[in-house]
């Protein structure tokens, strides 16, 4: 190696490798040792011998010089005495993912990245420390290079759109993850869910580097239901309408009409549709970037650009991005540095039509997820000469008589014709001038933009589904989202006594956010043959309005000190004025210390040093808070205007709070650090307290009082209480085999202890249909409440029921009082249930209890990687564990109307008399409460603790031999796999899922969610 | 090096170097304020003004803005959830006269099966709906009565006051048809409803006990003889007269009041305001209510006919009609809508009195091969025909029937009524009847025929305590089953502690 300095040790007597790694130094002739160094390497000493000399230097392990943003600046790791974790960008480069945090899952302590659907570029459910807020949002404060970004799904439409994904994961540097409140405090009030970085990366001086990743990949859908064929349809569920007819003959009612018939095909076989093969698909995806970086000692760029074209596993659902990214910073002189960033993304997200699977679409008709496994086998997508099978907007059901329609939608032309998509395009971007008058003060003024172009295109096709009843239904409406921020700093960085390291930051921050929005719904085509939103219709609508403007008025400030680098000590605080609060200023801060105790005397003296290679306590405490989705004008009571037969009218339409404030969170964090072995094996450990006050609550008044909404107000508690455990291996250290290994849990206790005053729980309905979330203090938040069963009578095959105060209550579907009722407490239905305040039926706000937690009680990561010779095997695993999942799809996969079954239904249903232990009432036509579809029931709430092999990567690097004749710097080759295999004993496609998203309360939820991807794919790296 | 000494971290010190302390104040100060205070803030982006909306303290400040506000209680009463579409469509599906064909809880299935719950779409929704109309109605009258009535003048102020009470009259009769027992059954003593008469704007004012039946029935006639009282006698124009209250709606309203009350005498008087002594029945006074020549064009645009005293008007435009899955039309008509529900073959439809050519059977076909009725709310989407409140002809048939129960042996206007609202319809037959009773029954079955779709099997049957016969696979309900009524919606029962269930 060229340019390394030879020193003899203790002595001014040194000199410098030549190109060719050679050296010649005159040294005396009692000299001993020398002294080898070169920037990034581990120094080594060598004792002078008769051979001659061949020393090699190592990569230096730079992890405690690493630096880590902290807001408004970087910090070394070393000095940091709040809880942060750090992914490198490499992590979530290369992954079949379309924005980054897919891939973080299982990366950092604490930190929880769960995918609520197989829908692409959903926003993932982010949470640091547990949910930390009922109302508002849960998700962190993100960061991206200075600039606070947008999180959540933008797109109106059923495609997803996280807003994230705009930021290409290959230009990311690193991410660094603030979790206390002395990392986070300098972000004052919107800092309670923690606060995450996002470096890009940035040119460095040299030559220039030219790098090309690129990847194509498959997917699947992964873990599908098993259902009924046609042939298995038809005996079981004529069975369950020989029972109705039993049954009601016997209680002298009439029989049913309806008769479910096999129809032939245009083969003239049967029909036996498996309408997953009409949903579903084999996904192919591929990526490409390149990207160029250099620069000299005083400029440095960075230049990137990006295509990826993502199919998911349902069919049309589609992601395609093209992104371009430029940093550049120039040291003008010894004064003044300036720099810009600037980037650009056109994000089409695209889908046919709703999947069933977003926050609020559990139950559409058109939801895809559930189509797939209700639709019967017995009836095709298409009629024998080829045209769709339907019926009105329905699907056609001419072999099912007696039903006139069976009102759910025929999903192929759905798919054939419909457009449900939102185009994206996002500028995010930031420019300063650093100016350092004197070596220790440095001023930075920073002005930033963060643009966001939602374009939502929605068409329903007037032949069938949704767009039936209108003749055909389009909207096309547009949001614009403007940021801009402006921060100016001053930095002071003295060391006095050189052991007095103070850092002082100063600064004055504004940020300003304006939505506007406008768009057009039309309806009726004039011509079948249009599709688009320009042609011809018959009615117009506005749609899509939106208007709004917040702002945000900062100083903040923050103090570092040190003492020899051994005591550290560290305040912020900030002070916030938020226009969209009613008390609009707020006060934050945050105090922490840390002691590197290792380097005490008394530890070397106690020879503890010899044990310990690195030991590090800390703590910190603070104050502050989360404004995350309050509406611009919550606190105004306000009138809005409508139309009554084309007249303008004013009502009521909002009730304001005036005294609204933000979400307090006062955080506790205590942690030690320490390596072992030389640093071979490092723990990070905190136990932490975040005790959350002034929750906004939207405290519903009863009805009577005619409210037009609930006004929200700071009246809820809650607290999150953990551990954090994370510990960093070199297992194996052998020349050719090297196995490094990250092992992280988060271990989180949520309690809400108190609501407001009249609201003893709050109600999260999915999709505003059916109610499992129960949040009630004295429980985590979210819990789920069903009603309990007693299983299945074995003499007459009911559902048994348990009802408030534990009695056994026998269902029957058919009942003709009073010789027999619906709701019994003799099997025979003999006796009619009377239960507490005379009630004869068992309803959910009567009987259901607080049955199970959807919270984990932990969450975390396995990252491995083993090394042999150039190959390479990264296996990661994540998993949760202490929580439960209501697998409302259940319900309707056991709903005795028209539906299809699980195949279970044939073993596991009551058959006859004596038949014990069964899981599933005696199948009666149309009954669809024994099931849990009319209320929610324990049967269909299960153990979601998951252990997934997340991803699995084998790759292999190229020898330099082979490639220095090309000049290329760098070629490696792998094969991926993402979401390989789940150990679980969760029924349903997978126990990540979430039917409302990121809702804070409405976890643990899988009600008709499609499945999730398994995803394989191959790429290279190639850098000149 | 010498040794210094630090006694405060920052600024002041006891450094003896008095360069660097030059140094440290001639940089460290004016840096620290250019950062704080060198920046242009924005105070004034610290306090937006709504620009899509009006806050409460300037709602009453014009004109302008008090109609619209009048209006926006017209247009509460126009959900969707309400008089838009549900309101009507439970008063018929709870009847005997319609089937339901396609199982969803969200279409009302458990509304027409007699077995809603307390969190029932329906029970939930109309409950809700209908209080946050009276909640606007006594906004609207607190503001008014704080200086909204100086700001649009005495004249208007009593026209404006005077249709709120008719709503809030309005709404409260309605939730009594459902939510409570009838009047007969102990002469209003059972419980009722929360009866709230003061404007709520804030917290805290969830708790309302239920007040008795009676109590409510005279808050609603004391409503409507304000309203009888301030309102104009016309508008002027046949639309305001149709989508707007004028006097006449206020007596009309009394009539369908007094008569779920069984206080037939009042039913009487009111009606003779608006009825005069013999065919043709006209009114007198006010808009001169008549019924139309031909029923099939009271249902037709412009729906503003001589006999719709009160409909709900719907244009195209969206959020100005009743919203997905409430229209009458999506419900009844299975050629433009979706077929909610059928005609019972055994109910009203198989009335052989009841001609194949009077000109009520022509809203009636056969679609899938079985009864429907598809032409009387015949817009197509977005469903765009008026849903009537009240018609004259049920001013008529109020009258008929309370004539007929006060005397004795066949009352002969009632006879007369009768047979002209049947008549209208169709010319070739004529209604006898030898006794009170055969005329009674008689009356009962025209209305059956008249108002199908109109949302009034309901009233009728709860005001006599009549039990609500079976149809295809429901089951009958008596005056004394569970079920009979509607309970209460559990958001109630959750929220206001003083509340009780049915």
């Amino acid at each position: 190696m060229a340019g390394v300095s030879v020193q003899l040790k203790n002595t001014t007597i040194g000199t410098v490798t030549k190109t060719d790694g050679t050296f010649s130094l005159k040294v005396p002739a009692n000299g001993r040792v020398l002294v080898f160094s070169s920037v990034d390497m581990n120094t080594e000493e060598v004792t002078i011998g008769s051979e001659p000399m061949n020393v090699s230097l190592k990569q230096a392990d730079r992890s405690l010089e690493n630096v880590v943003v902290v807001g408004y600046g970087t910090q070394r790791r070393r000095e940091v005495t709040g809880n942060v974790s750090t992914v490198k960008g490499q992590v979530v480069a290369d992954k079949p993912v379309q924005s980054f945090e897919q891939a973080l899952a299982g990366r950092a302590a604490g930190v929880q990245v769960t995918m609520p659907n197989g829908v692409l570029n959903s926003p993932p459910v982010f949470r640091i420390r547990g949910v930390n807020s009922i109302s508002l949002s849960s998700y962190p404060l993100v960061i991206v290079d200075g600039v606070p970004t947008y999180t959540g799904d933008y797109s109106g439409t059923n495609a997803a759109a996280n807003a994230l994904a705009s930021i290409n994961p290959d230009d990311i540097e690193s991410i660094d993850i603030a979790k206390d409140a002395a990392a986070t405090a300098i972000y004052g009030s919107r800092a309670a869910n923690g606060v995450v970085f996002i470096t890009t990366k940035k040119g460095r001086p040299g030559k220039a580097r030219v790098n090309y990743d690129g990847w194509v990949g498959w997917s699947k859908a992964y873990k599908l239901p098993d259902v009924l064929n046609a042939s298995e349809y038809l005996s079981f569920k004529t069975s369950a309408l020989n029972n109705y007819n039993q049954t009601a003959t016997s209680l002298g009612l009439s029989p049913t009409a309806v008769t479910y018939n096999s129809i032939n095909g245009p083969d003239g076989k049967p029909v036996d549709t498996r309408w997953f093969d009409y949903i579903y698909r084999e996904g192919f995806s591929q990526s490409h970037n390149v990207n160029i970086s250099g620069g000299n000692d005083a400029s440095t760029y960075y230049f990137s650009t990006g295509y990826t074209d993502q199919q998911g596993i349902i069919r049309k659902n589609n992601f395609k991005r093209m992104n371009a990214l430029f940093n550049g910073d120039s040291r003008i002189n010894n004064f003044l540095t300036v720099g810009l960033k600037l980037s650009y993304s056109d994000e089409q997200n695209t889908a046919a039509t709703s999947s069933g699977s977003l926050n609020g679409e559990g139950f559409n008709t058109a939801g895809l997820g559930r189509l797939a496994i209700v639709l019967p086998p017995i009836i095709s997508p298409y009629k024998n000469d080829g045209s769709y099978n339907l019926n009105g907007s329905a699907i056609g059901s001419s072999n099912i008589t007696g039903i006139s329609s069976l009102s759910y939608f025929n999903p192929v032309p759905a798919l054939d014709l419909n457009r449900s998509n939102s185009e994206n395009n996002h500028i995010q971007g930031n420019a300063y001038i650093q100016l350092k008058p004197v070596k220790w003060i440095t001023l930075k003024s920073l002005y930033g933009i963060d643009n966001l172009i939602v374009d939502n295109d929605l068409f329903w096709n007037p032949v069938s589904g949704d767009g039936y009843s209108y003749g055909g239904y389009s909207s096309a409406w547009m949001t614009r989202y403007k940021r801009w921020i402006w921060t100016n700093t001053a930095q002071f960085d003295y060391t006095f006594a050189s052991r007095h390291n103070v850092s002082l930051l100063a600064g004055n921050e504004q940020q300003r956010n304006t939505t506007l929005g406008y768009g057009i719904n039309r309806q009726t085509l004039s011509d079948p043959a249009y599709n688009v939103i320009q042609a011809g219709w018959t009615t117009n609508n506005a749609t899509g309005m939106a208007y709004g403007e917040n702002y945000l008025l900062s100083t903040f400030g923050r103090l570092n000190y040190n003492f020899s680098q051994k005591y550290y000590l560290q305040g912020n605080v900030r002070q916030d004025e938020y226009s969209a609060l009613g008390i609009k200023r707020g006060v934050f801060w945050g105090v922490s210390a840390g002691w590197e105790i290792a380097k005490e005397n008394f530890w070397t003296n106690a020879g503890l040093n010899n044990v310990f290679s690195s030991f590090k306590l800390r703590g910190s405490y603070g104050k502050v808070g989360n404004v995350s989705g309050i509406g611009d004008y919550t606190p105004y009571s306000t009138f809005g205007s409508g139309l009554y037969g084309g007249t303008a009218t004013l009502a009521f339409s909002q009730v304001g709070n005036d005294k609204l404030q933000w979400e307090t969170s006062k955080k506790t964090d205590a942690g030690l650090a320490f390596g072992l072995f030389k640093d071979r094996l490092t723990i990070d450990a905190a136990y932490y307290y975040n005790n959350i006050d002034g929750l906004i609550l939207n405290v519903a008044q009863a009805p009577s009082t005619g409210l037009p909404s609930s006004p929200p107000q700071n009246v809820g508690t809650m607290y999150n209480k953990g551990f954090e455990f994370a510990l960093n291996a070199l297992v194996v250290n052998t020349k050719d085999f090297t196995w490094t290994t990250n092992f992280n849990i988060g271990i989180n206790k949520n309690m809400v202890t108190s609501l407001a005053p009249g609201l003893p729980y709050i109600l999260t309905s999915t999709s505003g249909l059916e109610t499992v979330n129960r949040t009630q203090t004295g429980y985590s938040v979210g819990y789920l409440w069903v009603i309990r069963t007693g299983g299945v009578d074995p003499t007459t095959g009911k559902r048994i029921f348990i009802n408030s105060v534990g009695t056994p209550v026998y269902y029957s579907y058919l009942a003709k009082s009073p010789t027999t009722y619906s709701y019994s407490t003799a099997p025979d239905g003999t006796v009619q249930y009377k239960g507490p305040n005379n009630v004869t039926t068992i309803s959910q706000p009567a009987d259901a209890v607080m049955y199970a937690n959807t919270v984990p009680k932990g969450v975390g990561g396995w990252n491995n990687t083993l090394k042999y010779r150039s190959f390479t095997l990264d296996a990661s695993f994540t998993y949760a564990y202490g929580f439960y999942m209501y697998y409302g799809t259940n319900a309707g996969l056991h709903d005795q109307r028209w539906w299809n079954n699980a195949s279970d239904v044939l073993t596991d249903a009551w058959s006859g008399k004596g038949d014990v232990g069964k899981k599933y009432a005696r199948p009666v036509y149309n009954d669809n409460v024994s099931n849990g579809s009319a209320m929610p029931m324990d049967i269909n709430v299960f153990k979601g603790d998951y252990f997934k092999l997340n991803s699995l990567t084998l790759s292999y690097e190229v020898p330099r031999t082979i490639l220095s004749k090309a000049k290329i710097n760098n070629l490696r080759v792998y094969v991926s796999g993402k979401n390989l295999a789940v150990i679980t004993k969760y029924p349903g496609p997978d126990p990540e899922v979430s039917s409302n998203g990121n809702s804070t309360t409405g976890q643990g939820v899988d009600r008709n969610t499609g499945a999730s991807a398994r995803t394989i794919t191959a790429g290279i790296n190639l850098s000149f | 090096m010498q040794e210094q000494s630090l006694q405060v971290l920052i600024l002041v010190s006891n450094i003896k170097n008095q360069q660097t302390m030059k140094k440290l104040i001639k940089y460290f100060l004016p840096a620290l304020l250019s950062v704080i205070v060198l920046p242009s803030c924005h105070k004034d982006y610290l306090h937006p003004v709504p620009e899509t909306s009006i806050t409460d303290a300037s709602a009453f400040s014009t004109a302008g803005r008090i109609q619209a506000q009048l209006l926006s209680l017209y247009g509460a009463l126009k959900s969707g959830q309400y008089f838009g579409g549900r309101a009507v469509i439970y008063g018929d599906i709870r009847g005997e006269d319609f089937i339901n064909e396609t199982q969803n809880l969200v279409t009302g299935s458990d509304v027409w099966f007699e077995n809603p719950t307390n969190s029932a779409t329906a029970v939930v929704n109309l409950w809700s709906q209908a209080y946050y109309t009276i909640n606007s109605c006594n906004i609207f009258l607190d503001g008014m009565a704080a200086g909204g009535a100086n700001v649009v003048g005495t004249a208007l102020a009593s026209n404006y006051i005077a249709e709120a009470k008719l709503i809030r009259a309005l709404s409260y009769y309605t939730l009594l048809q459902y939510y409570a027992r009838p009047y007969a059954d102990g002469n209003g003593a059972k419980p009722g409803l929360p009866l709230r008469l003061t404007s709520i704007k804030g917290t805290g004012f969830s708790d309302l006990a239920r007040s008795s039946v009676a109590e409510v029935y005279t808050q609603v006639l004391k409503d409507l003889n304000d309203a009888e009282a301030g309102l104009p006698l016309t508008y002027g124009s046949a639309y305001t007269n149709t989508t707007r209250a004028h006097k006449n709606t206020a007596i009309a309203l009394k009539t369908r009041v007094y008569l779920s009350m069984q206080n037939y005498a009042s039913v009487i008087t009111e009606a003779n305001k608006i009825v005069s002594s013999s065919a043709p029945f006209v009114g007198s006074t006010g808009v001169k209510d008549t019924m139309a020549a031909n029923i099939v064009n009271v249902f037709k645009t412009p729906y503003t006919s001589s006999e719709s005293i009160f409909s709900m008007p719907m244009t195209t435009t969206g959020g100005d009609n009743p919203g997905t899955q409430n229209q009458l039309g999506f419900y009844y008509s299975k050629t433009t809508g979706n077929g909610e529900f059928s005609l019972n073959p055994a109910g009203i439809i198989a009335n052989t009195g009841w001609t194949a050519t009077d000109a009520r059977r022509s809203f009636i076909s056969t679609s899938s091969g079985k009864p429907f009725l598809n032409s009387k709310y015949s817009a197509p989407s977005p469903y765009t025909d008026y849903v009537p409140v009240i018609r004259y002809t049920e001013v008529l048939l109020n009258l008929a029937e309370a004539l007929a129960r006060t005397n004795a042996g066949v009352d002969a206007r009632a006879l007369a009524i009768l047979n002209a609202v049947r008549q209208r319809s169709d010319p070739t037959t004529v209604i006898t009847a030898t006794t009170q009773q055969q005329l009674i029954d008689a009356i009962l079955l025209e209305r059956r025929i008249e108002f199908l779709g109109e949302g009034l099997r309901n009233n009728d049957l709860m005001r006599l305590l009549q039990t609500i016969p079976a149809k295809g696979i429901a089951p009958s309900k008596a005056s004394s089953d569970a079920g009979y009524i509607w309970p209460i919606s559990n958001q109630e029962l959750n929220l206001n502690r003083l509340m009780t269930d049915n």
